[in-house]
């Protein structure tokens, strides 16, 4: 298993270091600019001016709250990072295993002395370290900073919130590696995943506008996202569910992989059921049973 | 199954949704034995092999190899094999080395590193270049390499000498010799007959998903159909050789010369031409081909 932990945290580190950079450059601006956006005289009642539909769709931020440095972090970082990291996570965990399949690289690694279950956790937990490196290189871009600017937040009140941000990752990612082992291939895994994800944040915007969406939006995970709330509080037993959640995913994922085939090129791979408009037409008087 | 069987499969059937792979495989291969698996692409060679490592799960039978079910103990199995895919692909960011230390990661660390060294040096393999640099012939050797580096006790080959030219192809069949010399147990798949006919001892020949034939390749070839052309000093009646059993007269030319058919031996007929002014005695051989294809042109007019 540290064989292929080891292997799979190399192969990322390309995307380590794009995300690492990216989100370091991002947060190191955002420090920058802190100080001159509060100083802006008249920000806030330039916010309320926004209408409201528009401000729906930058999902369950606190607007008003955006001259204080948990509500401009919030707003600025944790509000939208569920999305933006999010593309790593699902993109990432849906071709974790079935990507290597569908090239056909799966089948040699896996004739090698090395369980299926250690193959997967093996390449799980490297994704989990991926996944932490990417956030902590995403934390200190902020941390380091703020010491020199006016966003005064504690070392553990600017971690709070890097948790449920993580355990967010966790669970649309481990969806992915679920769907990745029951759907025909990584990319309908992944467009799937991708899809539920932008629609649940958008769906919460949504939400704060009309009242009927709110019964629908507490069963979705985005829900029990807190965002920048957590920099004050940490909302546990949200956190515990999200986890318990992706943990429900990866054994669910883990049981599949146990008792699928490894698939190769050529060798019946299987798809989803054709649908009747899609059958080729025969010519009239000829049944298909008689082909 | 005795302890001297590296390999068996009993009534081995797997299907792919409608397509039936495999309709109950037999096979058994001896320890330190060299046995080709014959067959055209679709029969099944690759779905037996990749049962065998539990890549795949079969729908039915038995599987033993090296007297361990791969189903219940699928890493005791990889750790004593050496396993070349039909379709080899590797990860083309990596280099060979990288990928030849991946595998032995994968292994314990227990590889002798200056066996893959001499491997590399012996099959001509650059190691440091990026595998997507490398031609399809370097890489099958990557795949070679891998296989044979931690000595295994069962090697499985499928289509071991597939994009490599002839003077590699010739070096890989004395590697896959050596190792058979040194105790090892090759199984390979393939459909280049002289090589087949070149190493193996026996060879099964596997037809839509059931072996069909497993015979040593001598023996196929002396059952075979063979043609014997003769040439005599003067015009002769042939008529008594077409009497010899087993001897077809396919053409004559105006007594002095005669092309038969000798299903069989030959000792009826060379005792038969005793009789006959001979001046000249040419018999085909046929190949290990002509006779893999005769089984299937035998089938084929079973099955219409």
């Amino acid at each position: 298993m540290l064989a292929e932990f080891k292997h799979t945290l190399r192969r990322m580190r390309g995307q380590m270091i794009g995300w690492g950079i990216g989100l370091a450059l991002y947060g190191l601006l955002m420090v920058s600019l802190y100080d001159s956006i509060v100083g802006i005289e008249g920000f806030q009642e330039l916010i309320a001016s926004y209408p409201q539909e528009l401000m729906a769709f930058f999902g369950d931020a606190d607007f008003m709250a955006i001259t204080t440095p948990k509500g401009y972090v919030g707003l600025y970082y944790f509000n939208y990072m569920t999305v933006i990291i999010g593309i790593f996570a699902v993109a990432a965990c849906a071709s974790l295993l079935v990507g290597d399949e569908e090239k056909g690289i799966l089948d040699l690694v896996m004739a090698h002395p090395i369980s299926r279950t250690a193959l997967f956790w093996g390449r799980l937990l490297g994704y989990v370290a991926a996944t932490v490196v990417i956030l902590l290189v995403g934390y200190l871009s902020w941390f380091i900073p703020s010491g020199s600017s006016g966003l005064d937040l504690s070392w553990i009140e600017l971690l709070r919130p890097f948790l449920p941000l993580f355990a967010q990752l966790l669970l649309f990612g481990t969806l992915a590696l679920l769907l990745s082992m029951v759907l025909p291939s990584g990319r309908i895994a992944g467009m799937i995943t991708g899809g539920l994800l932008v629609a649940n944040y958008l769906l919460l915007g949504l939400s704060n506008l009309n009242e009927s969406l709110k019964s629908f939006v507490e069963f979705t995970p985005l829900y029990y996202y807190q965002g920048g709330d957590a920099i004050t509080e940490l909302n546990w037993g949200w956190l515990a569910g999200l986890l318990a959640v992706s943990a429900a995913f990866v054994v669910l994922a883990w049981w599949r992989f146990q008792r699928r085939d490894i698939r190769v090129g050529g060798e019946g791979g299987w798809r989803l059921p054709s649908l009747p408009f899609r059958r080729r037409a025969l010519p009239r008087g000829v049944s298909r049973h008689s082909v | 199954m005795s302890e001297e069987t590296a390999l068996m499969t009993q009534g081995l059937t797997k299907s792919y949704g409608k397509v039936r792979a495999l309709r109950g495989v037999d096979l058994e291969v001896q320890r330190g034995e060299i046995f080709g698996y014959l067959g055209p692409n679709g029969a099944g060679k690759t779905t037996t092999i990749r049962c065998l490592l539990d890549l795949i799960r079969p729908n039915g039978g038995t599987v033993r190899v090296l007297g361990i079910d791969p189903q219940a103990d699928p890493v005791a199995v990889r750790a004593r094999t050496g396993y070349l895919p039909g379709e080899l692909q590797l990860d083309p960011n990596m280099s060979a080395e990288g990928a030849l230390r991946y595998f032995n990661a994968l292994r314990g660390n227990k590889v002798d590193w200056g066996f893959v060294r001499q491997l590399a040096q012996r099959l001509d393999l650059p190691l440091k270049p990026a595998i997507k640099n490398l031609s399809h012939g370097n890489k099958q050797k990557i795949g070679i390499v891998q296989a044979l580096m931690h000595r295994p006790q069962l090697l499985l080959l499928d289509e071991p000498t597939l994009g490599l030219d002839p003077l590699m192809q010739h070096e890989v069949l004395r590697l896959i010799t050596e190792a058979k010399e040194d105790g090892t147990t090759v199984f390979f798949s393939s459909h280049i007959m002289s090589e087949v006919e070149a190493v193996t001892e026996r060879v099964a020949i596997i037809r839509k998903g059931v072996v069909v034939e497993v015979a040593e390749p001598a023996s196929l070839i002396n059952r075979a159909l063979r043609r014997a052309h003769v040439r005599f000093r003067q015009p002769v009646d042939t008529g008594p050789l077409a009497n010899v059993p087993g001897v077809t007269v396919l053409s004559q030319d105006d007594g002095t010369s005669v092309l038969l058919q000798v299903e069989g031996e030959m000792d009826g007929l060379i005792k038969a031409l005793a009789a006959f002014p001979v001046s000249d005695f040419e018999t085909e051989r046929p190949s290990l081909e002509e006779i893999f294809l005769a089984y299937y042109e035998a089938s084929d007019e079973e099955a219409s």
